[in-house]
């Protein structure tokens, strides 16, 4: 215990110096909330075209290319780190306090309050050292070509950048806004994304002339210009280079099975020990941890990108780097790499079903990667957000609440049915989820639209709340 | 991490999450919710308007407690930003600006 504390007290002389926003003292009414999110979704969105000032240019290989909607940042601009800082500190944390290795008390307030300041100070660390990386490794052009000056400057916008994007999230949750900021901007992000892949009006010249790069608009602009048009509707259907109508399609049809599965708990009755007849009730869901398995598998993979791209420009041809990844220049996209051998070939998605039937076992193992990853992030994040079997019981009997034909003692056991089931089994499901869009071609990633939908969906939930509470429907 | 009373409430009282709220307001959100409660007791909307709160108080969440730090309002972190923005901008304007004066001098 002494050993924990004083490793969390390495924080303390650090919290004086961090930004906080302060906690709102009052019920903030539903309209100013909505204001404090429109205006926090317009920085981001401004952030995330700012082109950054200084740099030479943005042709080198892109580690983060397979990431950057899942991570909300966008390439050449302010927001390049994206919510990377603040989702990797979140994944460190977790796996630190998960582990036993930072003895964190979630019912001392000051473990919390630590606890809180070790993971934004870290977020701010990892802003940092991601800019420097990114300066260093040549992303903007080499830093011979920058100058000093231009690559300070950039380290300095990337830095500010990433503290701005943590205290707009800290707005948001302290109870300024709906939901978190990083759910928001991810959202956000892919939504941006498909849409922009269905519709958009840009045209791209292939061998066969020009064509539209949305892929609705494609659709329409082929059968009308082509005079074949069984032709033109299989082009527009099954083209390869560009976003197609079946990509559409499948993204459409994931999206409803994930609105499904929301609908999916067991219903636990609770009733007050105090009031007589008073009943409510606690639903476990299946997304129990809802979109968290998703966001820190997505951080693990992204940072296994980032390090193994760096050793491998460095180091190429030494074993362990190789095991860790091999990359070549992909054909399609301007100076991309993409993963040809070593563990980050493994747990990238296969591009086609061509591509799983010449390489079974990566598809294999890319299946029960994302699967186990999923249920264990899952299973563990209850414990560290203070939502497992133990948790909640110990919520409900300080509420007085009760299991009708269940004593005390056995409420946690009864708990412990359902929770940790259902945590597992919904990370499980999620990985299934996200295996199967990618499979299917589905626009974005397979993960990035599980993220969106599951987003969306908890905005919905939060807004009939709050519409209702305003109302004064519970009685307010 | 939720902080154990905002917890309880949100998941047990169904009432809107309010991360950070104080003792004495917590007290009171507790008893606004127990009244909540016997009048949600009569229709089917308990269980909607729980599972709308276990979903939400699942959501990821960092900064549920007042940590001692560098306080700041809302409008301070939104005005920061903008003036971030503004300032890039204006990076921008200026470098070009002494690009084109450096380049009209050359020539």
């Amino acid at each position: 215990m002494g050993g924990g504390f004083r490793v969390l007290h390495l924080v303390r002389p650090f919290l004086s110096f961090l930004p906080e926003v302060q906690t709102a003292d009052r019920k903030v009414p539903f309209r100013e909330k909505v204001i404090y999110t429109v205006i926090s979704l317009f920085i981001f969105l401004v952030c995330s075209q700012l082109p950054l000032y200084g740099i030479h240019s943005t042709t080198g290989a892109d580690p983060f290319y397979w990431m950057r909607v899942i991570l909300a940042s966008n390439r050449g601009t302010v927001m390049e780190l994206g919510i990377t800082p603040i989702v990797t500190s979140g994944l460190v944390m977790q796996l630190l306090a998960g582990s036993k290795i930072i003895e964190v008390d979630n019912n001392v307030r000051e473990d919390r309050a630590l606890l809180n300041g070790a993971q934004k100070l870290l977020g701010i660390l990892i802003a940092v050292g991601e800019a420097v990386a990114y300066v260093l490794s040549g992303m903007y052009g080499s830093v011979g070509q920058l100058g000093v000056g231009n690559a300070i400057l950039i380290i300095l916008q990337l830095c500010f950048a990433g503290i701005i994007v943590i205290c707009l999230d800290e707005l948001l949750q302290k109870g300024y806004g709906l939901g978190s900021g990083i759910s928001l901007f991810i959202a956000t992000n892919i939504c941006e994304n498909i849409i922009w892949k269905a519709f958009s009006p840009t045209t791209i010249n292939s061998g066969r002339g020009a064509e539209f790069e949305g892929a609705v608009i494609a659709l329409f602009h082929l059968l009308i210009t082509r005079t074949d048009k069984v032709r033109a509707l299989r082009e527009a259907f099954y083209r390869q280079n560009l976003p197609n109508v079946t990509n559409l399609l499948a993204t459409v049809l994931i999206f409803l099975i994930v609105i499904y599965f929301q609908g999916f708990r067991v219903v636990l009755p609770v009733r007050s020990k105090n009031a007589r007849g008073q009943q409510g009730s606690y639903p476990i869901k299946l997304f129990y941890t809802s979109n968290m398995p998703i966001i820190l598998q997505s951080a693990l993979v992204s940072n296994l990108y980032f390090i193994s791209q760096l050793l491998h420009r460095k180091y190429s041809g030494n074993f362990f780097v190789d095991l860790l990844g091999k990359w070549k220049e992909s054909e399609y996209g301007g100076g991309q790499s993409v993963p040809v051998g070593g563990i980050a070939y493994y747990i990238t998605a296969p591009s086609s079903l061509a591509d799983m039937a010449a390489n079974p076992f990566h598809a294999l193992f890319y299946l029960v990667f994302m699967l186990s990853a999923c249920a264990l992030f899952s299973k563990t994040w209850i414990e560290v957000s203070g939502s497992s079997a133990r948790d909640v019981a110990k919520q409900l009997k300080e509420q007085q609440m009760v299991m009708p034909g269940h004593r005390e003692s056995n409420l946690q056991k009864e708990l412990n049915r359902y929770i940790p089931t259902a945590a597992a089994f919904g990370g499980i499901c999620i990985g299934a989820l996200t295996v199967l869009a990618d499979f299917m071609g589905a626009i974005g990633s397979g993960t990035g639209i599980l993220l969106a939908v599951t987003i969306i969906y908890q905005y919905f939930e939060t807004f009939e709340k709050e519409r209702a509470s305003e109302l004064g429907f519970f009685g307010f | 991490m939720a902080r154990g009373a905002s917890q309880s409430q949100s998941t047990a009282s169904h009432a809107t999450t309010r991360p950070g709220v104080m003792a004495p307001r917590g007290t009171a959100a507790a008893t606004a919710g127990m009244r909540r409660r016997r009048l949600g007791g009569g229709t089917s909307s308990a269980s909607v308007s729980g599972g709308s709160g276990a979903g939400g108080s699942n959501m990821l969440r960092f900064y549920t407690d007042d940590a001692p730090g560098l306080k700041i309002s809302p409008t301070v972190v939104l005005v920061m930003s903008l003036c971030f923005i503004g300032f890039v901008t204006a990076l921008h304007v200026f470098g070009k600006l002494y690009r084109y004066r450096s380049s009209g001098a050359t020539v």
